[in-house]
């Protein structure tokens, strides 16, 4: 039995070890490679670990955004600080928007008696049944044709929509969770509907909002199509929007690029990192980033 | 009667309550789902080119009959589902194999299913830039790492040439999504009593018959749902097609996402363009409902 357990935990760790490898490996050798010299990345065989630890390509992206032109770098680095500004102002509004109005919308989805209410809830989650690439098309020309195409304001809004059956559907899962006697208990000490969600349901659901609130910011960080078509001046570009200006530019050294990769992703990866236990919560109550 | 007639007016009051409160969600989902949607429709029952203005009219549906008789449409249909049931079966398979993996008991279990949420965390497109780097045909990982195992003699493009490009844009696109599939299937796991597998091993069971007779059946609904949400975003591929391989070489890797960016967006074409975005539609929702089916079925029986 001894034996067996043994061969057991061996069989084990040694999955786990090319687990680790297939889940962070990729990514850690685009960190290795952003810290190396361009000629270094071309060595053969590779060079596994930065030597010297080569910080030109970071600093490259942070003159470029102070000095514009005039630091010689290439125009991507120049405008992707900004960008990585532009993604932080709109993912972060919308986690911000997304969890009020969607707790506004998942508490009489979860607590209130009314005819309609598994249409509303139904319709909702439909919504998001329709491929984003059908809705692109009209909302790319009605965007232009009045004028909120190039807006940063246009984007919180489309992520908002994509966001929000989530969001719904999570919290008011969560609202279900919290005991009705509570609620009741303000309701006699004459609190109103609106007062009740904000003073008794929003502070004892704050696991839940937590979760979406971080879902929502992941999903509208990521978020690339809408961008692309509705951005037409740096001005308005987000960082996965740079990143492929990046990616799809053959004149611009390795090290730039992956750079650009490499910071775009500090944000979620520090965020999924801290939150892991409500993302994870989140994820399991039906809340999906695609 | 009266206690009935303060009831309606209690539901009535409800209602009107969640009309309030949901009235910012429902509008902005109206305005950005609802509204762009029945415009697509509309979009797609006309002639409508920007390079051509002046000359939109309705056409009824030869936009559709266009499509449909057309090779442009069918070749990135069956590129399409190439994609979607190779990067379904990898993701699926991983997934499941990872999950077995995180359900055993040992320690480190919790950092590994933390770990995981790296690659899920990265945006598509930096993932393609990613994938980019490591399949690079000079100096990518990939390349080295064949090289110096002796299994190639010189370094391969595989982003050039069919049906390298196939593989490794399965491989790249599943890197990303195999993480919330795993996260779904170990949650199914979990749910599955321990001593039925005890009295299992008391009847002799081995590993595979476990896993076959136990494991598979209990974990059949959480199986379908994973199954049909992987299939439904496969099938709408589009961000790591516009990095990685622009729909090439030569069309090789042209999925229907793509053909319907470049026809509305490039060829400006914004009614031949909508009308293929609702194919794409209509054949998503016809393939979620049919695996529904197939896969609730099962699950009865």
């Amino acid at each position: 039995m001894h034996q067996h357990s043994r061969l057991r935990l061996a069989i084990i760790y040694f999955c786990a070890t090319l687990l680790l490898i297939g889940t962070v490996g990729p990514f850690l050798w685009l960190v290795s490679s952003s810290f190396q010299y361009e000629r270094q990345l071309l060595n053969r065989p590779p060079q596994w670990l930065p030597n010297p630890v080569v910080f030109d390509s970071y600093r490259e992206i942070f003159e470029g955004a102070v000095l514009g032109e005039e630091s010689g770098v290439p125009y991507q680095s120049r405008i992707f600080l900004g960008s990585f500004g532009n993604s932080f102002a709109i993912a972060g509004s919308v986690a911000l928007i997304a969890v009020v109005v969607g707790s506004l919308a998942a508490y009489p989805l979860a607590r209130l008696n009314f005819r309609g209410r598994s249409v509303l809830l139904f319709g909702i989650l439909a919504s998001r049944l329709i491929p984003a690439l059908s809705l692109a098309i009209p909302i790319v020309l009605v965007a232009k044709q009045i004028g909120m195409s190039d807006r940063l304001i246009t984007l919180v809004f489309i992520n908002l929509s994509f966001v929000l059956p989530y969001v719904i559907w999570l919290l008011q899962s969560y609202f279900k969770t919290i005991p009705m006697e509570l609620e009741d208990a303000g309701r006699i000490d004459g609190c109103s509907r609106l007062q009740v969600v904000i003073k008794i349901i929003l502070p004892l659901a704050r696991p839940g909002l937590t979760s979406a609130a971080i879902l929502a910011f992941l999903v509208a960080w990521g978020e690339f199509l809408f961008a692309l078509l509705l951005s037409e001046t740096p001005a308005s570009y987000t960082s996965t929007v740079v990143v492929s200006l990046f990616a799809t530019d053959v004149d611009v050294s390795f090290v730039s690029i992956i750079t650009a990769g490499v910071v775009s992703v500090i944000p979620p990866i520090v965020f999924a990192l801290i939150f892991q236990r409500y993302i994870i919560s989140g994820l399991l109550s039906g809340s999906l980033k695609g | 009667m009266q206690s009935k007639a303060a009831d309606t007016r209690k539901e009535m009051s409800q209602g009107r309550l969640a009309l309030i409160f949901s009235a910012p969600a429902v509008l902005i989902i109206a305005a950005t789902i609802l509204a762009p949607f029945l415009m697509a429709v509309f979009l797609s029952l006309h002639n409508w080119n920007l390079k051509r203005p002046g000359r939109e009219r309705f056409i009824g549906l030869e936009n559709y009959t266009d499509w449909l008789t057309d090779s442009d449409f069918w070749q990135p249909l069956q590129t399409t589902f190439t994609f979607a049931v190779g990067a379904v079966l990898v993701i699926v398979i991983v997934a499941l194999l990872v999950a077995l993996l995180l359900n055993e008991k040992f320690p480190g279990r919790g950092v590994l299913r933390a770990l995981l949420l790296v690659p899920w965390a990265i945006p598509s497109v930096v993932n393609a830039l990613l994938w980019k780097w490591l399949l690079n045909p000079q100096y990518g990982l990939f390349n080295a790492i064949w090289f110096e195992l002796g299994i190639i003699t010189e370094y391969q493009n595989v982003l050039g040439s069919m049906p390298s490009v196939m593989i490794w844009l399965v491989i790249a696109y599943s890197w990303i999504h195999i993480p919330l599939a795993t996260l779904l299937l170990l949650s199914g796991l979990q749910t599955i009593p321990g001593d039925i597998y005890e009295s299992a091993i008391v009847d002799g069971a081995g590993i595979f018959q476990r896993f076959a007779y136990i494991t598979l059946p209990m974990l059949r609904s959480m199986l379908s749902i994973v199954i049909i949400f992987e299939m439904i975003f496969a099938l709408k591929v589009f961000d790591i097609i516009f990095v990685l391989t622009a729909g090439g070489p030569a069309d090789a890797t042209n999925v229907l996402g793509w053909t319907i960016y470049t026809e509305t967006f490039r060829k400006l074409d914004f009614g031949a363009g909508s009308s293929i975005a609702m194919l794409l539609g209509v054949i998503t929702l016809g393939m979620a409902i049919l695996f529904y089916v197939i896969l609730d079925k099962g699950v009865e029986q």
